[in-house]
């Protein structure tokens, strides 16, 4: 397995980009990438030859932390520090919905593979919300249980803050991670709290399951604590670190074909990690700062063997690599 | 039968004498000379006899009867046999004289031999035998140039006088001019071919002294021809057959040597070379025998030097440095000049160091040095007196001199590597190099304390690969190999377009072994954990694994050794299974260091299996659970470190590094009392000498004076004063403290003392950018916050950004907070903004950069509102800007219900409640200035249609003009045409009458009058528009007027309000001290607040915060030297 790389974006954005995800193509056009932007900015960009902007979205205030594209590649939603959640049309922009839960904040959000569903990491609402995506209207919370004996004065509710979220590949489970370091496992249909993975110590800030057919069950995190965890999310148990990284890992994204992961880095790094050798097989050093975002491109289209990487960084640029 | 016969006085009769027969009592004899009066060359012969028989009183007696006065007066005719008495008599003095070893003595003789001498001279002032005779006695008295004078006298009257020219000879032997001897002699034997074989001794030494060995050995060869029993050419043939080195020639030496002993045992220099010879043997007992002879026997000081030297020698081997030390004194004593036998020096000085006497050791090798000032033992073994002494530098010298002089020693560049450890890493580290490379090439085994070395400082010079490479070379194979995993990492340089062949060459095999001995380990391990096992999976590529059927994602190694941080329960079955998991204890401190490469690459999964692999094997290593420790404090599971420290301190209660990393971690905890104690508890346990127990007391001190939130200046005052004399003292042991220095620095500006820590933290910044493991960002802040409080914002701005970059990865949310208050201060509010949103999505739950967020938000829209003139944009970003920081506040508001921070709930809501008192304001604004914008819109579209309307009306005239021109060309060719219809005419009038033309040309004319008077209308037009338009302008001025006002009474309003907000700030702002202390915007509303002391706590970083980083990674120094601030760390290698 390669990355190589095919073209970079400088000053993609007018600040720091935070976050990336592929939009799925659609009959009448092809996958975009969705960035978003300290800038307060959401931009789509086109792959042919280099990364092409398509469009600029305005509308979110003070710094987009996540973006996530529905399964059919008609809208997408952002997440921003002020709290709110945009829904919008990727071809037009026309905000379908602005999704607020008071008190919690939102932080990563995934929709489901089935599209019926919006997950926001709930942030100190210690919560991960549901929307329904045919309403918008909040469906259910998912609340991390506190732990026995700790006082609700106690300043330590702060750490299960929830950053990150995970859809299980058939949609049955979802993982959250916290400030903490712990990761929990919902059953969704139940709408049930089942377990912590514990092994982290430090923030999650990713989390993605594996795309192998056969592994469904496993969990990638990535934290602070600079280690990417591999855990059997059924099992409560953790299969194996991977140590390299020299300063937070705070993104991690699975190989379309399931054989690799990608994390990014505040060292400045994208790794590859070949996982039958629980070993970085690269490094790649095209930014100059923080990477917030990587991302495989979904497995679309027609025998594509070539996938897509994106990685976005603080640097304000894209890079676009080729996963072969 | 030789014999004489002495005349018989007047007759001729004569008495016969034999000459082996000669009367015991020489006075018979003398009595027969003196009444005969025999001629005097009888006497000389008979006292001539007697001396050859070794009777030396008769001898004498003859003589000096022979040359006394009433002789001189008998025979006062005879001069030459008078002479020859005189002078046989001479050379007998001088002879004793030359023999004789008591001084005073020997100066009678030579008076003595002097006074015959002279004598003779009187006799005969010519006379060359005198001269010989005199010339001898100079020489025996050591006066060469005299000798050398009285022996040019004879030779200037006959130049081949043999006595004269071996005399000569003699003294340019002495002198040193071998070649000019060697001519004298040469001369002598050609004059007296039979001359004895002594002449050819003397050419046979001037050749050795020339180096000419052969020619030498032939002359000695020669002597002994001649003179079978010649010792002195059997011992010099003995040395000429010693110095060729070779065991057959030393053999050959030894049995000259012998020959030499058994013709004349009491040869010094035979006995000397015997001795020598038996030393090397061993046989110390016949060393101290003959020794002892040739002590006896000869007064030559050199000789006697050498055989004490022998005997010193021996006595030294023996162990015996007592007397080897006097007998090596009396060696030195006897020769005095070292140029000539330097040889004792050495040994003293040797005996000297083992006895430890290194003043004496010292001027010893030192003597031996100005004669052989290249020597490198001598230079290397003062090197090692002066390392010993404390000189560092002069020890290096030597050192480098002796690397220099020969520069295959690798000894001597493993004594300069180490020297230099502690100076000069680089040039450590290429010593160390050149002394490995010399060991393999003479295919020694080198060992592992010097790959140790050499990896440590390649370590220590950020040279992780090659680091690591030498630590592998050093362990050589064992299992640890195999827990290696993937330790090269990828070279980040290989990227797009390199051969993807390559890339997967980095395959790192070792990974994979570490799998399967986990997996074997595993194996039996399975049945009990089969539960866990349930993930059945195979992967894609799967197959390619050996052991199919089961995932690729094995459980169960990983999570012992994070969960648990112990592999112990592996290495136990690794062994149950007959791996034999070794560990020589050799290696350990290798493999410890190879640990911390590890982890200092990041790869802490391999590093943290080493570390337990040497506490399964060494559970007494207490560094490894400290690693384990700082490893676990990293990912921030304090727990796992608390306890790793306490296995620690189970071994060594005392362990002050243990000690100290438990207080940190306690202070981490928020656990005050506890750290204080257990920093007090590793003081103790170090008598107060590490410096790192004092320095945490102190940062202590200033965190205890720094935290209370109710500040009560006393106490303050207190812990302060505590603290900076803490810091001083550290500095004053060690004043080369960096931490310290910092500290002091952070006391310093806590007291308002500006420039004075700025000076001290540049100082240490300085000092900190120089090595790997010395990572100081503290000081970077300190410094930033410095320039902060003096104002210096810019700078201040740019600091914490390069170290946030330098140190951080850029994220530290806390050092963007304070770039954030400089911002503020700096009135950048965008910039203020965007790093508070950087600050927020590095750490979401952190409400404190919420609230800042919203206050500097609010404070932006202020001032703008504030401004006199903005523009409509301007307003309108105030207002989102302003929408934003309510929608902040009001979040946070929800939020305090939840107790999640700790935030004054009606705090929040006065600030909820003035953004939206200002967002309302700000709508008035709005709306004024969108009805401005309006305006400015309808006036945009006023004229935009007055220009429209100008277009037209331009385009409208020139249509006219167009139309006019095209009428004016019809007329003008109506005109034309009617001219030359009128010419016509006329021509035909002409025939008449001319004047008529005239009056037709004028309504010419007029028409053009007509044309101008039109432009000059269209002229006036314009000027009037313009008129409009400024009436316009004028009316704009006239209704922004109002508006301003209006303007400056909202602000007023917000003015007040807004300072009743910022009172605290500004209370704050006006005490230099709390400049500093307000570097994180919190505190301006924090005051009162019991959530923020933490970050309060935590506002100031300091020394600690790495420096408990700092000394474990010290620790893997063991082998080399050790710095001073880990003084009681070394490990015995």
């Amino acid at each position: 397995m390669k990355l190589t790389w095919l073209s970079s974006v400088e000053n993609a954005h007018d600040d720091s980009v935070w976050a990336c995800t592929w939009v799925p193509a659609t009959d009448d056009r092809q996958g975009l990438l969705l960035t978003g932007s300290l800038d307060e900015t959401v931009r789509l960009w086109r792959h042919n030859d280099g990364l092409a902007r398509v469009n600029t979205l305005t509308g979110h205030c003070l710094g987009v932390v996540s973006v996530a594209a529905h399964p059919s590649g008609r809208i997408a939603a952002s997440a921003s520090i002020d709290s709110y959640v945009r829904v919008f049309t990727v071809d037009g922009n026309d905000t379908i919905a602005t999704l607020d839960a008071p008190s919690s904040e939102v932080w990563q959000l995934q929709f489901n593979p089935q599209g019926t569903t919006l997950a926001v990491a709930g942030g100190s609402s210690a919560s991960v919300k549901l929307w329904d995506t045919a309403e918008w209207k909040l469906n259910a919370t998912l609340s991390i249980p506190r732990p026995e004996g700790i006082k609700p004065s106690d300043k330590s509710g702060n750490k299960k803050f929830v950053l990150s979220v995970a859809w299980s590949p058939d949609g049955r489970h979802l993982a959250c991670g916290s400030m903490d370091g712990t990761i929990s496992v919902f059953d969704v249909a139940r709408a049930k709290f089942l377990h912590h993975l514990e092994g982290h110590n430090m923030p999650v800030r990713s989390l993605v399951y594996s795309t192998a057919p056969l592994d469904k069950r496993v969990l990638f995190s990535a934290s602070d604590d600079g280690q990417v965890h591999i855990y059997d999310s059924e099992g409560k148990t953790l299969i194996a670190s991977l140590s390299g990284h020299a300063s937070w890992v705070l993104s991690v994204d699975a190989s379309p074909d399931g054989a690799a992961i990608a994390t990014g880095s505040s060292d400045r790094t994208v790794r590859l990690w070949d996982l039958k050798m629980r070993a970085a097989t690269q490094i790649l050093t095209n930014h100059t700062d923080q990477v917030w975002g990587v991302a495989f491109q979904p497995p679309g289209g027609t025998g594509v063997r070539n996938h897509l990487l994106a990685s976005v960084s603080d640097d304000k640029g894209i890079s676009l690599y080729s996963y072969s | 039968m030789a014999c004489v016969y002495i005349p018989v006085q007047n007759s001729e009769e004569e008495v016969r004498v034999v000459l082996d027969q000669l009367p015991r009592d020489a006075s018979d004899i003398l009595d027969i000379l003196k009444a005969e009066q025999a001629p005097l060359d009888l006497w000389l012969i008979i006292a001539r006899e007697y001396f050859k028989q070794g009777k030396i009183l008769q001898f004498r007696q003859i003589l000096e009867e022979g040359s006394s006065p009433e002789i001189d007066e008998y025979y006062a005719d005879v001069r030459y046999e008078r002479i020859a008495i005189l002078n046989a008599l001479g050379a007998y003095h001088s002879y004793l004289g030359k023999i004789e070893t008591k001084q005073r003595e020997k100066e009678e003789h030579f008076i003595r031999a002097t006074q015959y001498y002279n004598k003779a001279s009187r006799i005969d002032m010519h006379e060359p035998s005198t001269w010989v005779g005199k010339g001898q006695l100079l020489l025996a008295k050591g006066d060469l140039e005299q000798a050398f004078n009285a022996f040019k006298i004879i030779l200037d009257g006959d130049r081949d006088n043999v006595p004269a020219l071996l005399g000569q000879g003699c003294v340019q032997f002495s002198r040193g001019r071998y070649s000019d001897s060697l001519e004298l002699y040469k001369r002598a034997l050609q004059v007296y071919p039979q001359c004895p074989g002594a002449v050819r001794l003397g050419i046979g030494l001037c050749r050795y002294k020339l180096g000419q060995y052969e020619k030498a050995k032939q002359a000695f060869q020669r002597v002994l021809q001649l003179d079978p029993e010649n010792i002195e050419a059997f011992v010099a043939l003995g040395i000429l057959d010693l110095q060729t080195n070779e065991s057959a020639g030393i053999k050959r030496g030894m049995e000259k040597m012998q020959r030499a002993f058994e013709i004349y045992p009491y040869c010094a220099m035979s006995l000397n070379y015997l001795a020598n010879h038996f030393f090397f043997t061993g046989q110390h007992f016949l060393v101290e025998q003959l020794t002892e002879i040739a002590l006896a026997v000869t007064n030559h000081g050199p000789t006697k030097s050498h055989s004490y030297y022998n005997l010193a020698r021996s006595y030294h081997s023996k162990g015996d440095y007592e007397k080897a030390v006097r007998y090596y004194m009396a060696s030195v004593k006897e020769s005095n000049k070292p140029q000539e036998f330097v040889l004792p020096y050495y040994g003293l000085g040797q005996v000297h160091l083992k006895l430890g006497d290194l003043k004496s050791s010292l001027s010893n090798f030192e003597k031996v040095l100005e004669v052989y000032p290249e020597n490198c033992e001598t230079l290397k073994v003062l090197g090692h007196i002066y390392v010993q002494l404390g000189y560092t530098k002069k020890a290096q010298e030597f050192l480098k001199k002796a690397t220099k002089n020969d520069p295959r020693d690798a000894q001597a560049f493993l004594d300069l590597g180490e020297l230099l450890i502690s100076t000069d890493a680089g040039d450590a580290l290429d010593a160390f190099k050149t002394a490995r490379n010399l060991l393999k090439k003479d295919g020694e085994e080198v060992p592992i304390e010097l790959f140790n070395n050499i990896g440590v400082l390649h370590f220590e010079r950020g040279e992780f690969q090659l680091a690591e490479q030498t630590f592998m070379e050093a362990l050589g194979d064992g299992i640890w190999v195999k827990f290696i995993g993937s330790n090269a990492p990828p070279d980040p340089n290989v990227e797009a377009g390199s051969n993807p062949r390559e890339e997967t060459q980095y395959n790192p095999i070792n990974k994979l072994n570490l799998e399967r001995v986990i997996e074997e380990g595993y194996d039996t391990m399975k049945e009990a954990d089969s539960d866990n096992m349930k993930v059945k999976s195979e992967h894609v590529e799967g197959a390619q694994f050996n052991h199919t059927g089961k995932s690729v994602f094995r459980p169960i190694a990983a999570r012992l050794s994070i969960l648990k941080f112990t592999h112990m329960q592996v290495f136990q079955q690794l062994e149950e299974n007959g791996i034999a998991v070794e560990l020589p204890c050799d290696k350990i401190s290798t493999l410890f260091n190879l640990a911390r490469l590890l982890e200092q690459s990041h790869n802490t999964e391999a590093a943290c299996i080493l570390y337990q692999l040497i506490l399964f094997k060494y559970p007494d290593y207490i560094d490894a659970y400290l690693r384990l420790a700082a490893i676990a404090k990293a990912r921030n599971n304090v727990q796992l470190s608390i306890e790793l420290i306490g296995d620690a301190l189970k071994v060594d209660d005392k362990y002050a590094n243990a000690l100290l990393m438990l207080g940190d971690l306690e202070l981490k905890n928020d656990d005050w009392v506890k750290a204080k104690d257990t920093f007090r508890a590793a003081k103790d346990a170090t008598d107060g000498k590490d410096s790192y127990a004092t320095l945490s007391l102190g940062n202590w001190n200033y965190f205890a004076a720094v935290r209370s939130e109710k500040r009560a200046p006393k106490l303050e005052a207190t812990h302060l004063e505590k603290a900076k004399e803490l810091y001083t003292k550290v500095l004053v042991q060690h004043t080369a403290n960096l931490y310290a220095a910092n500290g002091a620095g952070v006391v310093l500006a806590e007291k308002g003392q500006f420039d004075v820590s700025k000076d001290l933290f540049t100082q240490v910044q300085e000092a900190a950018s120089g090595s790997v493991f010395v990572q100081m960002p503290d000081v970077w802040i300190n410094l930033a916050h410095v320039h902060f409080a003096q104002g210096n914002f810019a700078l201040a701005v740019k600091m914490y950004q390069n170290c946030l970059r330098k140190f951080y990865y850029n994220t530290d949310s806390q050092v963007l907070l304070y770039q954030a208050r400089t911002h503020y201060e700096a009135e950048q509010w965008q910039d203020c903004k965007k790093t508070l949103l950087r600050a927020i999505h590095l750490a979401p739950s952190n409400y404190t950069l919420r609230f800042d967020a919203g206050v500097a938000l609010q404070k932006f829209s202020a001032s703008t509102l504030q401004k006199t003139k903005r523009t409509v944009d301007e307003v309108r970003a105030t207002v989102a800007e302003l929408k934003n920081a309510v929608r902040l506040f009001s979040l946070l508001s929800v939020a305090s219900n939840l107790h999640f921070h700790g935030f004054d709930e009606k705090k929040i809501e006065t600030h909820v409640g003035y953004c939206k008192h200002l967002l309302e304001a700000a709508k008035v604004h709005c709306e004024a200035a969108e009805r401005e914008d309006q305006q400015n819109k309808q006036r945009l579209e006023l004229a935009r249609k007055v220009i429209v309307a100008e277009e037209n009306r331009r385009k409208a005239e020139e249509q006219r003009k167009f139309q006019l021109k095209k009428r004016k060309e019809e007329d003008d060719l109506r005109q034309v045409r009617q001219q030359e219809e009128h010419l016509e005419r006329r021509k035909e009038q002409w025939k008449s009458s001319t004047p008529g033309s005239k009056r037709k040309d004028r309504p010419q004319v007029e028409d053009d009058d007509g044309v101008q008077g039109e432009k000059r209308r269209r002229k006036g037009g314009k000027r009037r528009k313009r008129d409009k338009k400024s009436r316009y302008e004028t009316e704009e001025a006239e209704a922004d007027e109002p508006e301003e006002m209006e303007d400056e009474d909202a602000s007023m309003n917000y003015r007040e309000s807004y300072d009743q907000i910022n009172d605290q700030d500004d209370q704050v702002e006006d005490n230099p001290q709390d400049l500093l202390a307000a570097a994180g915007l919190e505190d301006s509303d924090a005051e009162d607040d019991a959530a923020v002391p933490p970050s309060n706590a935590s506002r100031r970083r300091r020394a600690w915060s790495d420096s408990d980083e700092g000394e474990p990674q010290q620790r893997q120094n063991e082998s080399s030297p050790v710095r001073e601030n880990s003084v009681d760390m070394q490990e015995s290698d």
